[in-house]
């Protein structure tokens, strides 16, 4: 396993020297290849401070990680051997409004900014440049351009863009669809799946939206209060009866179908995966 | 109906060869609540900064409760209007939560006893009271827009701008936000919503379409919600009954009472 948590707790520090426990005896394991993970909970529940972890921006207060090989407990910050920017290079880390971190002449320049700074030749990273523009979705024009003249879920392309020339084995976004219009935010969302599906990279994208969690994701963590209270199949976390209690919402499609099947009696799957077989499901359950 | 925002031949442009708005006259009504839906660019950003003066208009003119909108009046205006962003990290100016909300009531010189009522009961509506002492960088996202609504909500202002200001917050909290936004509206604040989301949109008594900057549609929320033609155009979504009330009429299956049951489906968000 590329990430390995161990009893992870983390307390951030205040002036009132009280300090505040963000997460709480955290333990998971995330391949380096292949998953498609969703992390949900409400806000405040921890989640940013957890993913904050997964490269080692923030190190545990209690509890120990093993990220790609190096292991990081609370004493790690004082032994100023341990190397960590391997590790930011092998789990990319794409922030809430991303494109507020976007600052060069042009979106080639803020693309290589990163590899350029883990050593990576100028000619290279302008190779990978034109390779990763194309992942997001945009044309090699746009590598031209000024990254300020461009839209909302451009700018979001394009700094995802910036953390892929790294070559991360897992990327992870934090809330990267918000603020999008529907259009754009399923478009993107089409980019994470090829980044998981051609590229067979780790994803990990915390979301509110739980449409993304059962379309898309293989696998699912619920942060509650700092715990990690869930880790398993979208399917059976949706089919339990307590996510309300956990303030979770039913995903739409899951809300039209059981309304649909209470109301009516149309035989329709319980767990339709996507909208177009709830649709075609629903039109040969009502000619019957 | 009294108006309370009149809106005449606005146009505006960051740069002399661009217009962002074109041509947009609206008037708002006191007590509406009225959504302005848009894909992103669609305009509806610059419209709400230019509301509050925020942004100075190319041409045209803004009216807010009879004042005309200009140097002079921008800051009783802004006594009127309130408005909550979309990244909250953009507002967020105080060292605490509390100095945070307090900030716009020191700008209305409201009262110290006062000030204090206002902060703790408007932080026990987002459910930040316990928060009052924190500092911003101790806050989630979603914590730090819970607070900038506080701040605005605490100003008591006439008209209430919300610019995706729900972006961020969990479905509970997003519902909470949504509740209140309802209780201000019955008590008479006008309400104003920036938003591409449908579910935000039901709500309102009206729907204003932008797209590339000009008004495409102003119509009732419920004709807007079922003009599957207008929403397309402008990069936006049908609610999923309504979506699925479509496909069951594309493939001609006829089943009236399910179609009436869709329908009401999607206005009960």
């Amino acid at each position: 396993m590329a990430i390995k948590f161990e009893r992870v707790s983390y307390q951030y520090q205040s002036i009132d020297k009280r300090g505040y426990l963000a997460i709480e005896d955290v333990t998971l394991s995330i391949a380096g290849e292949g998953e498609f993970i969703t992390l949900i909970g409400e806000t405040g529940s921890g989640k940013s401070t957890l993913v904050q972890h997964m490269n080692a921006l923030l190190q545990p207060t209690e509890g120990r990680m093993n990220l790609f090989g190096i292991k990081i407990d609370k004493d790690t910050k004082r032994q100023k051997k341990v190397k960590l920017n391997p590790i930011r290079k092998q789990v990319g880390l794409v922030f809430q409004f991303p494109e507020y971190q976007l600052f060069e002449e042009t979106v080639q320049k803020d693309i290589i900014f990163g590899p350029r700074n883990f050593g990576v030749s100028e000619a290279e990273a302008i190779k990978r440049a034109k390779e990763v523009i194309k992942v997001v979705g945009l044309d090699e024009s746009y590598l031209k351009r000024s990254p300020f003249n461009l839209s909302g879920g451009e700018k979001k392309r394009v700094s995802i863009a910036g953390i892929l020339a790294m070559e991360p084995d897992i990327l992870i976004l934090d809330e990267p669809t918000s603020g999008l219009d529907p259009m754009g935010r399923n478009a993107l969302l089409k980019v994470f799946n090829d980044i998981h599906e051609k590229l067979n990279k780790t994803v990990l994208i915390i979301t509110h939206d739980m449409n993304t969690v059962y379309e898309y994701a293989k696998r699912v963590l619920v942060m509650r209060e700092g715990v990690l209270v869930y880790d398993g199949d979208p399917l059976q976390l949706f089919s339990r009866r307590n996510i309300e209690n956990w303030n979770l919402e039913t995903p739409e499609i899951l809300k039209l179908q059981k309304a649909l099947q209470s109301k009516f009696n149309i035989e329709i799957d319980n767990y339709p995966r996507s909208k177009k077989a709830l649709f075609e499901a629903v039109k040969e359950g009502v000619k019957q | 109906m009294e108006t309370i925002i009149e809106i005449k031949d606005l146009t505006f442009g960051y740069s002399s060869d661009q217009e962002v708005l074109k041509n947009i006259n609206l008037s708002i009504n006191k007590g509406e609540w009225i959504t302005i839906l848009g894909h992103n660019g669609s305009g509806k950003s610059t419209l709400s900064k230019l509301l509050i003066g925020l942004l100075k208009a190319r041409n045209g003119t803004i009216r807010v409760d009879g004042l005309l909108l200009d140097e002079n009046t921008v800051y009783d205006i802004r006594k009127k209007i309130g408005i909550v962003f979309q990244n909250p990290d953009n507002q967020f100016v105080g060292v605490t939560v509390r100095d945070d909300i307090a900030f716009g009531l020191e700008n209305l010189q409201i009262e110290r006893e006062e000030m204090i009522e206002r902060i703790d009961s408007f932080s026990k509506k987002v459910d930040m009271f316990e928060y009052l002492n924190k500092e911003p960088q101790q806050l989630s996202g979603g914590q730090k827009q819970r607070v900038a609504i506080a701040g605005i909500l605490a100003m008591e202002t006439d008209v209430i701008i919300f610019d995706e200001a729900t972006s961020m917050l969990d479905p509970k909290g997003r519902r909470k936000i949504m509740e209140y936004m309802r209780k201000l509206n019955e008590e008479g604040t006008t309400i104003i919503t920036i938003t591409h989301d449908m579910k935000e949109a039901v709500e309102s008594d009206r729907i204003v379409v932008l797209k590339d900057g000009k008004i495409l549609k102003t119509d009732t929320s419920t004709n807007v919600l079922n003009d599957k033609a207008t929403l397309e155009q402008s990069n936006l979504e049908l609610l999923l009954p309504l979506e699925l009330l479509y496909y069951l009429n594309e493939n001609h299956v006829d089943r009236k009472e399910l179609k009436d049951y869709l329908w009401q489906l999607s206005l009960s968000e």
